[in-house]
């Protein structure tokens, strides 16, 4: 057997089980709260994360592809001796590959894009020379990092106060959900379509300027959001109606009403109507507090439960945009280097301008189908039972915030963490007040690991790289 | 990964509403209390101030558990100090039906023996431990304001019952101020060590509301109103 098929063989194998590990791993993030709100049955979880992270890999991963196969590296550095190059593109797979394994075996937080970020810089400049290295696209893949987090819980903060000012704060949430609910769907759909119009179905030979893309997903999503209002509308028709006694909002009218003629008879100075003024004060704080005493203020808990039922269908959608854009960020860690050592063994010299091959990306969201369905359901339904206390709409603002994070980074295909920036939106939520307790303790966790995860991956796919010198020069 | 299940800390308000549980039990025994003290039957006040301290004890213990156990990273939904405070004021009540409960068993004091004292003396106590009550309905109502974030329904609702304590503690206090004219005006009829005694404990059992009260509107302190 000849050494570049061999090469070609082991590289695929490496690829395909980092693709394995990113499905058993790191999709609970997308649907454990979906499946830990019961929401979704564990299988119905399992079915849609394989479809969408599928498509999402399988049209959007180009992008972060190509900045892990020739964006952090310079490749044409290694024009002498292709050889090397396929060796540390390898050494770094496998390097990621070892860490992936211990990490998980010691239960660390490690993230896999920074672990195959650290290994492909550690590489290139110690083999290829400081020079080797993009140092501007590692800064800005650096300051991503940084910026995904707090950008996901910017967003999703600024979501829930959404959520809460005018859905939880009004006088009759389920009628406030049925009217906002349309608008998010509107929302996740638009993200996800745009995502695919503009620049993504380039695998299916069909291109869109930006204007058209955006008018298609427009209507896409224009259509989604009507769909989804009639059926909010039926499902919710009759829960409002009021028997007997008189409607919340009534009572708070009431009030506003109260405050402003306290405010006239504070303000009063002429003595002619004074009396009347009192009279009337008197009158309308008798009549505001008979009304409140009648207005079922006592139902408002089964009113919300009310709303978290009707967001169970909207956190299932975010659910699903958070697999789609995980899709799109993390095949690339696999397929990335994969796709570089192809790209050199197959003309056997090193091009600049090698795309992603269709393919690849097929077997790399292939291998994230896999490895969710042979071990990612467990983690799902572990995450699941832990993570309780994203209710619906708390979820919802959370994943959403996260994904449009992540897509937006898969576009400009910058690699960054899932999990990172779902942690930032959780923080967002609780920002707002959303949540119960969250604890510090796990940012400092993660900026550690991402501290010590870097240099480590780096010196490790050094070391890969020379003992598959040994091997095979 | 299990990262984001770790993000999750505990809830803050359940061992809240447990101590409010405990100080509940110790206002609780009150009632038997001013009944033995009616009677002046103090082998039976004894027994009873004896079993409220040992509730207050139980609750402080729980009140430490709480200060010691609340871990410096958390983030929570309310201040720490607002939680720190609404603890004490809680404790507060706590300490206050012990302090009730142990000048009862000073002295005997012939105060059950004037129709009219006795009868506004019971009112008294009975006012009182209600608006304990409405304040840990309030402190119950806790984990569903946080569903809504402190706003709407909920938060009107709570602010509803707040009022609602705020006017019966007006009330305990019209009924304190009769009660103290009336003692005032028999004063002659009692020794002078059970009259000073009468006076503090009179003015004791009004803490409580008063305290309820305070308890109430820190609560609604956090509320988002418009």
């Amino acid at each position: 057997m000849d050494i570049p098929f061999l090469l070609q063989g082991l590289t695929l194998l490496l690829g395909f089980y980092m693709a394995w590990n990113i499905g058993a791993n790191d999709v609970a993030n997308a649907m454990g709260t979906s499946v830990g709100s019961k929401a979704l049955t564990l299988k119905k979880a399992v079915f849609l994360a394989a479809i969408l992270e599928f498509s999402g890999a399988f049209f959007v991963g180009s992008s972060v592809s190509e900045t892990i196969q020739k964006g952090i590296i310079e490749p044409t550095i290694f024009q002498a001796d292709p050889m090397v190059f396929v060796l540390g593109m390898m050494g770094s797979l496998l390097a990621t590959g070892v860490l992936l394994q211990i990490a998980s075996y010691f239960g660390l937080p490690i993230s896999t894009t920074h672990a195959i970020v650290g290994a492909v810089i550690g590489f290139g400049a110690a083999i290829g020379g400081m020079d080797a290295v993009y140092w501007g696209e590692v800064g800005w893949i650096a300051a991503s990092w940084i910026l995904s987090p707090v950008l996901s819980g910017i967003v999703a903060y600024f979501i829930f106060l959404l959520i809460q000012k005018k859905i939880l704060y009004a006088i009759d949430p389920m009628e406030a959900t049925r009217r906002l609910a349309p608008f998010f769907v509107f929302l996740c759909f638009n993200i996800v379509t745009l995502s695919l119009f503009y620049n993504g179905l380039s695998q299916l030979d069909l291109d869109f300027p930006l204007p058209f893309a955006f008018s298609i997903s427009c209507g896409v999503s224009l259509g989604a959001a009507l769909l989804s209002y009639k059926w909010i509308g039926r499902s919710h028709a009759a829960s409002e109606i009021l028997e007997s006694g008189f409607h919340p909002a009534q009572a708070v009218s009431l009030e506003k009403a109260l405050h402003h003629m306290q405010r006239v008879h504070l303000s009063n100075r002429s003595e002619a109507h004074a009396g009347k003024i009192a009279q009337i004060l008197s009158d309308v704080r008798d009549l505001s507090s008979a009304v409140k005493k009648d207005s079922p203020f006592h139902h408002s808990s089964a009113h919300y439960h009310g709303v978290e039922k009707t967001f169970v269908f909207l956190q299932i959608l975010s659910a699903c945009l958070v697999a789609f854009a995980h899709g799109a960020n993390d095949v690339a860690n696999a397929i990335g280097p994969v796709a570089a050592v192809l790209g050199v063994l197959k003309t056997n010299a090193i091009a600049s301008h090698s795309a992603i091959p269709s393919w690849l990306l097929a077997l790399g969201g292939a291998g994230i189908v896999i490895g969710l369905a042979t071990w990612g359901w467990r983690v799902i339904e572990t995450i699941g039972s832990k993570i309780t206390e994203l209710t619906p709409t708390r979820g919802f603002a959370a994943e959403f915030g996260a994904a449009a994070t992540i897509l937006l980074a898969s576009k400009l295909g910058l690699p960054i963490s899932t999990t990172h920036a779902l942690v930032g939106a959780v923080f967002g939520v609780g920002m707002a007040r959303g949540l119960k307790a969250l604890n510090l303790q796990t940012l400092k966790e993660i900026v550690a690991s991402w501290l010590v995860t870097i240099p480590l991956c780096a010196i490790l796919s050094i070391a890969m790289f020379y003992i598959l010198k040994f091997f095979f020069l | 990964m299990l990262t984001i299940a770790r993000l999750f800390g505990k809830s803050p308000f359940a061992p809240l509403q447990n101590h409010m549980d405990k100080v509940a039990s110790c206002v609780g025994e009150l009632p038997y209390l001013f009944k033995a003290f009616l009677e002046q039957d103090s082998e039976a006040i004894q027994r009873i101030a004896q079993k409220i301290s040992n509730l207050e004890h139980e609750a402080d213990l729980t009140k430490n558990d709480i200060r010691n156990h609340l871990p410096k990273s958390l983030f929570l939904p309310l201040d720490r100090s607002a939680l720190l405070e609404i603890l004490s004021l809680q404790d507060a009540l706590a300490d206050q039906a012990e302090q009730i409960a142990a000048n009862a068993a000073l002295l005997p004091v012939p105060l059950g023996e004037i129709p009219e004292m006795r009868e506004d003396f019971t009112i008294l106590c009975q006012k009182n431990i209600e608006v304990v009550r409405q304040a840990r309905q309030v402190i119950k109502e806790l984990e569903d304001l946080l569903e809504c974030s402190f706003g709407g329904l909920e938060a009107e609702k709570v602010k509803g019952m707040v009022e609602q304590i705020a006017f019966n503690e007006y009330e305990t206090v019209v009924v304190k101020n009769r009660l103290l004219k009336t003692l005032y005006s028999k004063g002659d009829k009692f020794p002078y060590p059970a009259f000073h005694l009468c006076l503090t404990l009179i003015e004791e059992i009004g803490n409580l509301a008063r305290l309820s009260e305070k308890l109430g509107n820190r609560i609604r302190m956090l509320l988002e109103l418009h």
